[in-house]
């Protein structure tokens, strides 16, 4: 199962922002910090911390919290 | 995930296996607590997308205590980016040209662009790092790195026409760079190879993002170019102080004695000392002072350095030994003094970790490394003490500076010495586990009465069955002492063996370990043993020093201990006193367990 708080302290940690700034709908969009550079950290971060490697495909898109839950949830089900 | 919530930044940053999330956490706990220091800035400018250097930076500068600003470049342009750095007043530089990334995807372009086209692409990046480097003259240091390639030759037996381009623009640059003192080559090829090719690149995120490099490589870059700017200005050893017994050769030469110790070319494990030998007597060609600062007697080292066939470092290497029984904060203390530079110049090599506990806790400054327990490691800790002091470049006017410096010595008072050792030991959690007449332990206790010389009052030398007799006989009572402190368990490191006849107790011997002196426990053990005598109807205690050549350290323990002499006789003398009254030095940091 994925943990939430681990995915929240992640994405803290790489955009920049307290743990806790990370909402179910938070994105792209509403996180100043979140620009193509960034994400391309965050795909690593996420990668290493959860042991899994995400797709081509998918790493470009998963600009908003709800997506990246939903891409890990995947991936951890099917390891 | 519970190192994310862990107090201390500085561990997680030390931590190889931390994750990237924890790594920035902690750089930002590190930064916003204030830890730092020293503050320091960097630029960064390169033609791929280099972001994630920053961070390893920034981990590596605050590993030397730096607080490291990072400002990133644009892309591609390392003329506009010198100009904006230096109006920002940046202290350091980074450039980092990729060399496939000098066009789309130079690499494959090369194998069928013209000579003429390829010419003149190398022509234009030449010239443009020329200016570049005219340019960033102002800079505390600029750090260049070397061309290397991303893909491998399909031709592996031959040179393609990717080699033959790298090969020239890497002379042109490093003649370039040669002209400017503050420019620094970092060789990237190198840290290729260090991590292999495939953990070196990401191509997932080169074509997407331009950026072609691995967290792995990144941080170590970011590791190689701390080292090359001493940790951002932050230190700049000059000498490395040595241990002798376990660190220059196998072995305790005060026990083992000359034939004993464990060096030499081919048989492990004094090959492994053999080869650390040469390794430091290398640096010191390269201009680094080596002391020596030991608890030997100084005739015991002396003749190791003169006398053993396989020493390669002589007396000749040496500018300073403080060969002594004194604590090595203050040998520390007094080598930076007579040296005339600072202790946060000083890098300290002893295998024991009483030893480097006790400099680390006293004098933090010293950067003070302990010989790793795994020998086969010994080779890369040297290579790192190596990196210390040559990552920053030598010069030639430092190189053989030993004479120099030992006239200078020579000259110089001794001076210095405040002692807080007594608050050191009671850091230590010091215990001594005392048993009477330990039979198990009969095989180590006969051993350590025939092989400790220096700590032996008596020298008597006791054979398993002298010492069975010692154990079964009711009038005498053989003390072992088991030493332990927060570091771990010395084991049975100490012997006393006292006979309790009529009103007197007579100490017969007294011995322990080199490796346990020093910290009181001599002392500690007295009060019981008295207290077992006094339980037998002794009232007096009487002790002997015997002379030999090895023991000359003890010649006043008794006196320290506070017995009064009462005879001397062919050399030996006699000591004594009553029970009822009787006091040793105290030493409150010692837990003395009965068992």
């Amino acid at each position: 199962m994925l943990n939430e708080a681990t995915l929240q302290q992640v994405m803290g940690a790489v955009l920049n922002v307290p743990p806790s700034a990370i909402e179910p709908n938070s994105s792209m969009d509403t996180i100043k910090a979140w620009d193509s550079l960034r994400h391309m950290h965050l795909v690593l971060a996420l990668e290493e911390e959860f042991e899994v490697a995400i797709p081509d495909e998918e790493a470009a898109n998963i600009t908003s919290y709800a997506l990246i839950k939903l891409v890990l949830q995947d991936l951890l089900k099917s390891r | 995930m519970t190192t994310l919530l862990a107090p201390d930044p500085l561990s997680i940053l030390g931590d190889p296996g931390a994750s990237l999330s924890q790594i920035m956490a902690a750089l930002t706990n590190f930064e916003e607590a204030g830890q730092a220091t020293r503050h320091a800035s960097v630029g960064l400018s390169s033609n791929a997308t280099i972001e994630l250097l920053g961070v390893f930076l920034r981990k590596h500068a605050a590993l030397s205590g730096v607080q490291l600003t990072v400002h990133q470049g644009n892309f591609d342009d390392p003329i506009g980016d010198i100009n904006r750095f230096r109006q920002g007043s940046v202290e350091h530089l980074v450039l980092l040209p990729v060399f496939d990334a000098l066009l789309p995807s130079f690499e494959a372009q090369l194998g069928h662009l013209s000579p003429e086209s390829v010419a003149a692409k190398e022509a234009e990046v030449i010239a443009r790092y020329r200016l570049a480097f005219e340019q960033a003259s102002g800079f505390r240091s600029v750090f260049v790195s070397s061309f290397h390639r991303l893909s491998s030759s399909a031709e592996p037996a031959a040179k393609d026409a990717v080699d033959a381009s790298i090969e020239r623009l890497d002379r042109a640059l490093r003649e370039a760079a040669a002209q400017f003192p503050n420019i620094r080559i970092l060789d990237l090829d190198a840290v290729v190879t260090t991590l292999g090719r495939n953990a070196a690149f990401d191509g997932r995120f080169y074509l997407r993002n331009k950026a072609p490099y691995t967290t792995g490589f990144l941080n170590e870059l970011a590791r190689r170019i701390a080292a090359t700017s001493r940790g951002f200005g932050s230190y700049f050893y000059k000498a490395l102080v040595l241990d002798c017994d376990n660190t220059l050769w196998g072995g305790t030469i005060g026990e083992d004695l000359l034939a004993g110790i464990k060096l030499g070319p081919y048989d492990y494990p004094g090959n492994v000392f053999w080869q650390v030998q040469n390794e430091i007597a290398a640096l010191e060609r390269s201009g680094v002072l080596l002391c020596l600062c030991s608890k030997n007697n100084p005739a015991d080292a002396e003749e190791v350095f003169a006398r053993h066939p396989d020493m390669v470092l002589r007396d000749r290497h040496l500018v300073l030994k403080k060969v002594n029984w004194a604590d090595k904060p203050s040998n520390l203390r007094e080598i930076a003094a007579e040296l005339n530079i600072g202790l946060d110049s000083l890098v300290f090599l002893d295998d024991s970790p009483f030893e480097c506990g006790a400099v680390r806790a006293e004098l933090p400054m010293v950067r003070t490394i302990q010989v790793p327990a795994a020998l086969a490691e010994f080779p890369r800790v040297i290579r790192e003490i190596k990196e210390l002091f040559l990552a920053g470049g030598v010069t030639e006017e430092s190189r053989s500076k030993t004479e120099q410096y030992r006239q200078r010595a020579a000259a110089d008072v001794l001076k210095s010495q405040f002692s807080s050792n007594d608050e050191y030991l009671a850091s230590l959690n010091l215990r001594v586990e005392l048993s009477r007449d330990a039979e198990a332990s009969l095989a180590r206790l006969s051993e350590l009465s025939q092989k400790s010389n220096q700590f032996n009052l008596t020298t008597r030398r006791y054979s398993e069955s002298d010492m069975r007799r010692a154990l079964d006989c009711p009038d005498t009572a053989v003390y072992s002492l088991v030493v332990g402190d927060k570091f771990g368990n010395a084991g049975l490191t100490g012997v006393a063996v006292v006979r309790w006849n009529a009103d007197t107790a007579v100490v017969e011997a007294f011995l322990m370990s080199c490796r346990v002196i020093g910290r009181g426990i001599e002392f500690a053990i007295w009060p019981a043993i008295l207290r077992d005598a006094a339980a037998h109807g002794c009232t007096r205690i009487a002790a002997t020093y015997s002379p030999s050549a090895k023991n000359a350290q003890v010649a006043d323990f008794w006196e320290r201990a506070g017995l009064s002499p009462t005879a001397a006789e062919d050399g030996i003398c006699h000591y004594g006193a009553e029970i009822a009254g009787f006091t040793c030095p105290p030493t409150p940091w010692i837990e003395v367990i009965r068992c």
